[in-house]
């Protein structure tokens, strides 16, 4: 029995969405148990009875059962399979069908915000179409992240390679969020950045990246806490690494941190909004381009998230 | 006074891309097909086509086609607008001739026509 709760097989199940007895590992355990069982009874049947044809009719008999045993586990696989793409497809179309109505509702409220009309509407019902208008960016964006998700998962998600200058990516994402860091009272500082040659990598997907990650920093820091940049070269890589004062991650969860639909628990109790799917495809985006990502947090004091990212083949020396 | 012709089949879309527009200066034609797209195409000299994808009667691919064995029409700078961006619809258009492609969601009517203008400026 303590195979089964080793391996957790009602967890597979349940996850896997088949029943208990249709999980690959089940079907293994009895492959195995089954195996043996049979070859043994043979063995048993071979110094009973000396004729072949008895052995015969026993080998084949052990065939049969194997091979029965093993298209279920072959046949539980595929269907697992199908059902994971269906999921993605399912994601793919869905977030597809909804850009159309996303794109309607912003294009509407920008042509009521635009400057053509200003004189039409009155301040209280601009700050309402505003309102509208930031929330439905919103949605785009996240119905982009569940379309990237469904394009790593269907191994889909196309990255280009190119020279990047990394140093205007993350130039212009801190003064995209200026905004919010100076009504928040949050010290952005991007200091060592002299000297480091172009990467190779793709511009958009890296602003991504550095976007979500400097994002994360700002959701999850206080008021009046004080978040570092700085880019390192360091053999044929560029290393970024953000710091922060934040609330940072549970030791316990460290490990999960880069999963699909992650959130860490001290988060969610009072910053209700995040998907958990940035850091994953941050991960998946990074990795393509051949670096790594990684981080270190004490709960309670902040995270230093870092990546690295392969220099352009020109600026090696 | 620019004209330009705005291929989509949404009518809420097709409004909104309209009025926005005209505001900015420039004359709109409208087709809410492909049929239609290509028609007002061949009879009215417009500058600029913005063309949607996944259009009734025949799609963008099928229109961009038509158009640019078309001598008329085939240095007309048609830009297109849609929702779909996998790398393989990307290149398919560009195959066939597309100036410039640009993903709805991702854009601002604003920026829509910032792009129109460079591309207008492009052609000259």
């Amino acid at each position: 029995m303590w195979i089964i709760n080793d391996l957790d097989l009602k967890k597979q199940a349940r996850e896997l969405g088949v029943k208990f007895w249709q999980t690959p590992g089940f079907l293994f355990i009895i492959l195995g148990v089954v195996t043996i069982t049979i070859m043994t009874a043979t063995y048993y049947i071979s110094q009973v009875y000396d004729s072949p044809e008895v052995l015969v009719l026993a080998e084949s008999f052990v065939v049969v059962i194997v091979l029965t045993i093993g298209n279920f586990v072959i046949s539980s696989i595929e269907q697992m399979v199908r059902l994971n793409r269906m999921k993605s497809e399912f994601v793919s179309v869905v977030s597809h069908q909804l850009r159309t109505p996303l794109s309607a509702i912003r294009w509407e409220t920008e042509l009521l915000l635009s400057k053509f009309r200003k004189e039409v509407v009155g301040s209280k019902q601009r700050q309402s179409i505003e309102n509208i208008n930031t929330l439905s960016e919103k949605m785009t964006r996240l119905v982009n992240d569940l379309l990237d998700v469904a394009r790593i998962d269907q191994g889909r998600l196309i990255i280009k390679k190119m020279p990047v200058n990394i140093v205007t990516i993350i130039e212009e994402a801190v003064s995209g969020f200026a905004a919010i860091t100076k009504s928040r009272s949050i010290e952005v500082l991007f200091n060592d950045k002299k000297n480091i040659p172009l990467v190779f990598g793709d511009p958009e997907k890296l602003r991504m990246v550095v976007e979500n990650l400097l994002n994360n920093s700002i959701k999850y820091t206080t008021n009046h806490g004080k978040i570092e940049i700085k880019l390192l070269k360091k053999g044929d890589f560029v290393i970024f690494s953000i710091k922060d004062t934040g609330v940072g991650i549970p030791v316990e969860q460290h490990e999960r941190v880069f999963d699909k639909f992650f959130r860490s628990d001290n988060v969610v109790k009072y910053q209700t909004e995040g998907t958990g799917l940035g850091l994953y495809i941050a991960k998946n985006i990074i990795e393509q381009l051949n670096g790594k990502i990684w981080f270190d947090s004490v709960e309670g004091l902040g995270s230093i998230f870092s990546f690295s990212i392969p220099l352009n083949r020109k600026s090696k020396k | 006074m620019p004209k330009i012709l705005i291929v989509e089949d949404e009518p809420i879309l097709n409004k909104a891309l309209t009025e926005f527009l005209t505001e900015a200066g420039f004359e709109i034609l409208n087709a809410f097909n492909g049929d239609e797209a290509v028609k007002i195409a061949q009879t009215k000299k417009v500058d600029l086509i913005l063309l949607d994808i996944v259009l009734p009667k025949k799609d963008g691919y099928e229109v961009l086609d038509e158009l640019k064995k078309d001598p008329r029409i085939a240095k007309t700078p048609i830009v297109l607008l849609t929702n779909l961006e996998s790398m393989e619809n990307i290149e398919k258009a560009f195959d066939r001739g597309a100036t410039t492609y640009l993903v709805k969601s991702n854009y601002k009517l604003e920026e829509i026509v910032g792009k129109i203008k460079e591309v207008l400026e492009n052609a000259k």
